[in-house]
């Protein structure tokens, strides 16, 4: 049975800024308790070069479907009432916002319960790929996930 | 040799598709395929490396699914997101 819980999710080809997009959300105003998490890219890359850029490919159709199906899931599993993602796709560079989960509930144990088992759902279970571009122009495709 | 019956699409992201040179291509499809004989059909290996996902009409699935008219396949390599 699909999910009556609001479930707003986006991805952004560009720059967004993670709290301008929370104080457009009304669920961060309207319930008593709001996770959030803003992940950001990392000025150095995974064997500690200094990168200039990451692209951030995805599969068109899948990933939007795929966010929205882990977002339903762990919205009922935790019993929120509502969930924001944002996610970037396309070329970021160090700093900007990666990713922006934001999750409304009525206590904050499921809030931040569900913010975290959504965000590592995404991880492992939402279609992207990143390539980190270093400042010498090496590419190289990131396979797997940083420890939480 | 097995009889063709219709075709599918294949699909390949990121390390996978540099690594072939495409993205995207029709495929013939043969009685009883799935995504793992099909990729070795396609001259990638016996078997499908750990951490790489197979979705069917962009849905996750087995690689022993069997394959149907006009399916979308895709191979996807380990996934880094978020």
């Amino acid at each position: 049975m699909a999910s009556s819980i609001p479930i707003d999710v986006a991805l952004c080809s560009n720059a967004f800024e993670p709290l301008a997009e929370l104080q457009q959300w009304p669920h961060h105003q309207s319930n008593a308790a709001t996770g959030i998490f803003i992940g950001r890219m990392r000025s150095q890359g995974s064997s500690a070069e200094e990168l200039e850029a990451m692209q951030l490919e995805h599969y068109p159709g899948m990933t939007e479907r795929q966010l929205q199906h882990l977002a339903s899931d762990a919205a009922a599993s935790h019993g929120v009432r509502a969930v924001l993602i944002r996610h970037r796709i396309g070329r970021v560079t160090p700093n900007q916002t990666l990713v922006l989960v934001a999750v409304s509930a009525d206590r904050r144990g499921p809030a931040q319960r569900c913010c975290q088992a959504l965000l590592e759902a995404i991880k492992h279970d939402a279609p992207f790929w990143k390539q980190e571009i270093s400042r010498s122009g090496d590419r190289r495709w990131i396979e797997g996930n940083t420890p939480l | 040799m097995q009889q063709s019956s219709g075709s599918i699409t294949v699909r390949l992201f990121a390390a996978l598709r540099e690594q072939a040179g495409w993205d995207q291509r029709s495929w013939p499809l043969t009685s009883g395929a799935n995504a793992l004989s099909v990729w070795q059909a396609l001259g990638f290996g016996d078997a499908i490396p750990d951490g790489t996902r197979v979705a069917i009409n962009q849905e996750f699935e087995s690689p022993r699914q069997q394959l149907q008219q006009g399916d979308e396949l895709a191979f996807l390599p380990p996934i880094s997101g978020g």
